[in-house]
């Protein structure tokens, strides 16, 4: 069983998953690229080696784009998030499917994730209890809203 | 050296309790061994044949004191009483129990030290030449660059799961001790014609199945810009290496088939959006991490010089060891002392736990304190008085610390092989065993001079057999140990790698095939003065093969 967890929680009924768990709605880069014109918003979900900065021309018709982790050791999607939020700007909702474990999800959140689509057990329960396992002092800037950190221009610390 | 401020400590501790946490899942049965592997090996945690076994980093080779006694304690407390220096200066554990690493890195911790990215698919442990801020040919210290990328790489939330582990190393000498062009990325601190500090990087070497020889992609990048340069290196890696093969997985089979000039194009490219960004480095914190490693207040010693020469006509064996083991500093009244860890018939780069607290006391009475590991499995102590260097030779003799063969014959670097490592295919440590017993003989080593073997014990090349004078790989045919050797390697600044002499060698001939090497040299070589490599570069490699294995066979091969 797959769950949608943000930060604020799980989601109830999010409209891209259908009854069974799986996405639902979402369409490859070609297909948004084809149906930009609609009046719907799209939900896109891009494929690893897709270029992201393909989505630049359509970015006001996005409502989500899910990025994938075909295995957990597969770490492009963090780039592509990366290059997603900083270069092409895209401030919409930012989903990780697939391989979404906890151990990796601190990460997500720095490289631009907001909104996780989860199936691993043991992973659910602990968002359940948001025990998450990462570690707030950073020594390298991202994509997520960090303070300063003490020291050194390249150092973060985790905002709140 | 660098000192860890309240952040470093704090992080280090949150990583203990993260890797606890993690141990603890693995041990309830949470999490898979399949998911718990990636975690573990982010945090230096193999499993081996026959146990774990722990990597700790040393990051560029550099120690103190308190840290050597520390992994002296640890090596005595949680393994069997030694532990095992490495290719990549690091010291690796053989023995630990999974239950005890965290214990073991909440010690680690309180000597500032830690296990963060000594092995997984991410940017292990920064390597710099073992003589830096001591030697008299570098244009800086490289060691402050290499801790500013350390910090930079320590869970790099974008880059903690690359296609494939990936190695930076720092030279800031024409000499490169450091390896630099077998390396993912390579940096030669250099000074431009205005005096700035910048590097030359070079990408994309590395050994393993496929040697190559890293590309320069830049001549001289401005050292503000380490950090955005080298993440717009990291970011075309990670969203376009190979992923379907791990053997063809590091950034050097991505150079070889992108082509240099287009992928260095699109590294710049990259780079053009970041350079001016929140990565550039401010002079101020590049000046504050150079004052950590300030060069040492070293008192003029000339007594050292009149001393020294009436020890030397006294005491052949402190004469030996002195023109091997001790290299000119940049002060004239003081040498760098490599401590061998390479005894007669001895595993290359083990030491005791005796043996390392041993090194650590020598290094406070005689050398301010500061110790070295080499890529060479050696140790040194960088800053020492020609003055202290007989009773340091006399203590080191008693510990079995003073074989005098630094870059001779039997200064061996060997992987661990077969005896522990899970991926080998054959015993590398008994091959290295018996050819420094075959070569023991002070007079002979010093006959055939400088001469680097290096031994993998499978293609993973651990052991550095590609840039080995002579290199030695164990393969493994039909249920046996076979080795190849390869001839004319090198890993400094004329980097090459070696050419295999042809087909290969039982365990009880490896030996035999060496001594036919060397006595090769020996008839071959245009005096005292022409090295192994510069006969082997002159001659080619026809003639040793004939010596090999006979002319026929050569010209056929």
């Amino acid at each position: 069983m797959t769950v949608i967890w943000t930060q604020d929680g799980i989601v109830e009924n999010d409209p891209w998953t259908a009854a069974d768990g799986e996405g639902a709605g979402l369409v490859s880069l070609a297909e948004a690229l084809d149906h930009a014109l609609d009046n719907t918003p799209l939900g896109v979900q891009l494929a690893p080696d897709d270029d992201v900065r393909d989505l630049a021309p359509i970015l006001d018709r996005i409502a989500i784009v899910a990025l994938s982790f075909p295995a957990f050791n597969d770490g492009r999607a963090f780039s592509q998030a990366a290059l997603l939020r900083q270069r092409v700007g895209y401030g919409g909702e930012l989903r990780a499917v697939g391989a979404v474990l906890i151990d990796q999800i601190p990460l997500m959140l720095r490289t631009g994730f907001d909104s996780f689509a989860v199936s691993h057990a043991p992973t659910v329960a602990r968002l359940r209890d948001r025990r998450l396992p990462g570690i707030d002092l950073h020594y390298q800037p991202s994509v997520d809203k960090a303070a300063a950190g003490p020291g050194y221009s390249w150092r973060r610390r985790a905002a709140g | 050296m660098y000192r860890y401020d309240e952040f470093d400590q704090a992080f280090v501790s949150a990583r203990v309790e993260q890797f606890r946490d993690q141990v603890e899942r693995r041990l309830s049965g949470e999490i898979s061994e399949d998911a718990f592997k990636p975690l573990r090996l982010m945090n230096g945690v193999y499993l081996q044949l026959h146990a774990y076994m722990l990597r700790v980093a040393v990051p560029y080779g550099t120690l103190n004191s308190r840290q050597m006694h520390k992994l002296a304690h640890i090596a005595r407390t949680y393994d069997r009483g030694y532990g095992h220096f490495t290719t990549r200066q690091n010291i690796q554990y053989n023995w630990p129990s999974l239950k005890d690493i965290p214990a073991i890195l909440e010690e680690l911790a309180e000597v500032e030290m830690h296990a963060i990215q000594t092995s997984g698919n991410c940017i292990r442990n920064v390597t710099a030449d073992h003589f830096a801020g001591a030697a008299a040919d570098e244009v800086a210290d490289p060691r402050p660059y290499a801790e500013i990328l350390r910090q930079w790489s320590s869970v790099h939330p974008e880059f903690s799961f690359l296609p494939r582990k990936f190695k930076i190393a720092v030279t800031a000498s024409e000499r490169d001790r450091a390896a630099i062009q077998v390396h993912d990325i390579g940096l030669q601190l250099k000074k431009d014609a205005e005096g700035r500090l910048g590097f030359a990087v070079w990408i994309g070497g590395g050994q393993g199945r496929t040697p190559i020889l890293a590309k320069k992609v830049k001549d001289f990048l401005p050292e503000a810009d380490l950090l955005s340069y080298i993440t717009a290196i990291m970011r075309v890696y990670n969203l376009h290496g190979r992923r379907d093969n791990k053997y063809k997985a590091r950034i050097k089979i991505l150079v070889h088939e992108t082509g240099v000039e287009q992928l260095s194009a699109e590294i710049e490219a990259e780079w053009a959006h970041l350079k001016d960004g929140e990565l550039k480095l401010p002079d101020a914190d590049i000046a504050a991490i150079n004052a950590y490693f300030a060069p040492k207040a070293l008192a003029p010693r000339a007594e050292g010089w009149g001393e020294l020469a009436a020890w030397k006509k006294s005491d052949p064996g402190f004469a030996a060891w002195v023109g091997r083991n001790v290299a000119p500093h940049r002060h004239p009244d003081y040498g760098m002392v490599t401590i061998s860890l390479k005894p007669i018939g001895g595993i290359p780069g083990d030491a005791t736990a005796d043996q390392m607290d041993a090194v650590a006391r020598l290094a406070v009475e005689f050398g301010h304190d500061e110790i070295r590991v080499t890529h060479e499995q050696n140790l040194v102590l960088p800053h020492v008085a020609l003055a202290d260097l007989e009773p340091l030779y006399r203590a080191l003799l008693a510990e079995g610390l003073a074989t005098a063969n630094a870059g001779l014959i039997t200064d061996i670097i060997a992987c661990p092989g077969l005896d522990y490592c899970a991926l080998a295919n054959a015993r590398s440590i008994p091959v290295a065993q018996d050819i420094s017993n075959r070569f023991a003989d002070p007079a002979r080593q010093a006959e055939i001079g400088d001469l680097k073997i290096k031994i993998s014990g499978c293609i993973n090349a651990c052991g550095h057999h590609h840039v080995g004078h002579i290199g030695i790989l164990g393969v493994e045919k039909k249920g046996a140990e076979l080795y190849q050797i390869s001839l004319g390697g090198s890993g400094d600044e004329n980097a090459s790698i070696g050419q295999i002499t042809g087909r290969g060698f039982e365990p009880d001939q490896v030996t035999d095939a060496v001594e036919t090497i060397v006595e090769t040299y020996l008839s071959q070589r245009k005096g005292l003065d022409e090295s192994f490599i510069d006969c082997y570069r002159r001659i080619g490699a026809d003639p040793f093969k004939a010596a090999l294995y006979g002319n026929d066979e050569a010209r056929a091969a």
